[in-house]
């Protein structure tokens, strides 16, 4: 473990205080992670016929169908393969670059200003 | 390079892949909750780890709350005698401290600190459908999360498993303001209490979100008055229920209460379950294999507060036997030999906790009553809750219990 890494994970923190929010104990940091959400939407940034032909047989037809922009349960469904599945597979494929996992109004929960934009929008829309 | 899938992110399952990025191995754990919905949720034991199992956290970088934490010196136990007395009340040191962190400071901070460490960490309740598929994608499949439908993939092993039903009713409050024990005011310990034929009241020092703590933790007799949490109060109902019980049963404790609160709004358990051996190799239903792990597979009572003692000891384990393997296929014949490896140290934890359970017999008794009177014996038994397979030599066998009381 680098000294970095000891010195984020531990909480820093003076004599005992009662009123100490759990946030404290990330001494503050938000993390730039994408929870793959059922609504999250995943697309293929640049196609490549060439990487396809190399993956796993669910990996590539995860590939092939986020050539267009879909949600998570989208995909299990169209598939058939199950949530957890397609959770491991996606994380994968977009951990080489592969896929691109879009952020959800999850990712904002700091930014109210993002938030009220997307509650806007919302509201406006013609259902 | 090996792939590993660890599901389950508590103190196995994040032990075991933290110390396995430590090799370059693969490895993606999947959690049911974000480190987040862990800090925001409600407490899941009393986790209090002795020094083996601490120190395979220190060798590996792991104990990130070592120092904020209240060290545990020693362990002191007390009988409930007749009008509000006490039968026995001793206290001896711990040869080296115990701590204990709440879960959810430290599965939060260690599922953070391994995505840090470049492993996969994916938000998911896992089902059985969802291994069917994932299996195949991995060398190995590792179960570690003791709660849920996948425990049912491995079956009971009736053979090691005495018990059909839970054998306490269990309760805890996690609480500030606790003073501490007249007796070593500046020794902070764990306090064991029995109240004999009602249940056991234990007090824990630990670490919590929000600095030092207590955990004030029933272990109540089915079917007595300490079995009285299956309408699931509210916490500050909760926590009053536990001080009524400690004025009635254990008023010396109860005179440490004055000033007691809750440390948050999460901070009350209640519940109970049947300990439980398993067989370690879980069958899919489509005909992949996985390997079950600490209390998916050896579930005690938490009387003898061995539970994250045991996950702990299972990680450094298991991390042996996958590193020792190379690679090989990690096939039903090595699962089976790595278990068999871990059970050799958990045999002995289990025979001691299922024996805990039961009222004490003669030799216990004789024991607990020569502690009062001779520190070597106390400090013998106090030392056990570290290294449980000493409790065969003596504790468990009333011909070697009374061998060693006449020489001690």
């Amino acid at each position: 473990m680098s000294e970095d890494s000891a010195q984020n994970g531990r909480p820093k923190r003076g004599p005992r205080s009662k009123r100490i929010r759990p946030y404290a104990l990330t001494g503050g940091r938000t993390r730039a992670r994408h929870h793959l959400l059922v609504e999250t939407l995943v697309s293929v940034p640049s196609y490549d016929p060439t990487l396809s032909e190399t993956l796993m047989p669910e990996s590539k037809a995860l590939y092939e169908r986020a050539r267009g922009q879909l949600s998570i349960a989208e995909l299990s469904v169209m598939l058939s393969i199950p949530l957890g599945v397609v959770r491991v597979l996606i994380s994968d494929l977009a951990a080489q670059g592969a896929i691109l996992i879009h952020p959800t109004a999850h990712t904002y929960h700091h930014d109210r200003n993002m938030l009220e934009r997307i509650l806007s929008g919302l509201r406006e829309l013609p259902v | 390079m090996r792939k590993i899938l660890i599901v389950g992110a508590g103190q196995s399952g994040l032990q075991l892949a933290l110390t396995l990025r430590e090799h370059d191995y693969d490895v993606t754990v999947m959690s049911a909750r974000s480190p987040e919905e862990i800090r925001r949720g409600r407490v899941m034991s009393t986790q209090a780890m002795f020094h083996s199992a601490l120190q395979s956290e220190r060798d590996h970088g792991l104990n990130l709350w070592e120092a904020d934490t209240v060290r545990i010196e020693g362990l002191g136990l007390s009988i409930a005698g007749p009008d509000g007395g006490r039968a026995l009340d001793w206290f001896a040191p711990l040869d080296h401290y115990a701590q204990s962190v709440d879960q959810r400071v430290k599965m939060a901070g260690w599922a953070e600190l391994f995505e840090e460490r470049g492993g996969k960490l994916i938000l998911h309740g896992v089902t059985t459908a969802d291994l069917n598929g994932l299996v195949d994608l991995y060398d190995l499949v590792v179960v570690a999360a003791g709660k849920g439908e996948l425990v049912g993939l491995f079956d009971r092993d009736a053979a090691r498993s005495p018990y059909t039903v839970p054998q306490r009713a269990l309760s805890l409050a996690y609480v500030h303001g606790l003073a501490p024990r007249p007796e070593h005011p500046t020794a902070p310990g764990v306090r064991f209490n029995i109240i004999p034929g009602v249940g056991e009241l234990f007090m824990i020092p630990a670490y919590t979100l929000s600095g030092n703590c207590d955990i004030l933790f029933f272990e109540g007799i089915p079917g007595g008055p300490l079995d009285c949490w299956d309408d699931h109060p509210k916490p500050a109902e909760h926590l009053r229920r536990i001080l009524d019980l400690i004025e009635r049963f254990l008023p010396w404790e109860y005179e440490r209460c004055a000033k007691v609160e809750l440390t948050d709004d999460h901070a009350t358990l209640a519940g109970g379950y049947t300990p439980v051996v398993r067989r370690p190799v879980g069958n899919l239903p489509a005909g992949g294999a996985v390997l079950g792990m600490a209390d998916v597979v050896v579930a005690n009572d938490p009387i003898t507060g061995q539970g994250s003692n045991n996950a702990a000891k299972c990680a450094t384990s298991y991390l042996a036997s996958i590193l020792e393997h190379g690679d090989k296929p990690f096939d039903q014949e090595w699962m089976q030999a790595t278990f068999d490896r871990y059970w050799a140290s958990a045999h002995d934890v289990t025979v001691w906790t299922n024996a805990l359970l039961q009222p004490p017999p003669p030799h216990v008794q004789q024991i607990l009553g020569a502690a009062q009177a001779n520190p070597a014996v106390a400090r013998r038994f106090v030392n056990g809750f570290d290294d449980p397979s000493d409790f065969q030599d003596w504790f468990l066998d009333p011909e070697k219990a009374a061998a060693y009381l006449a020489t001690a």
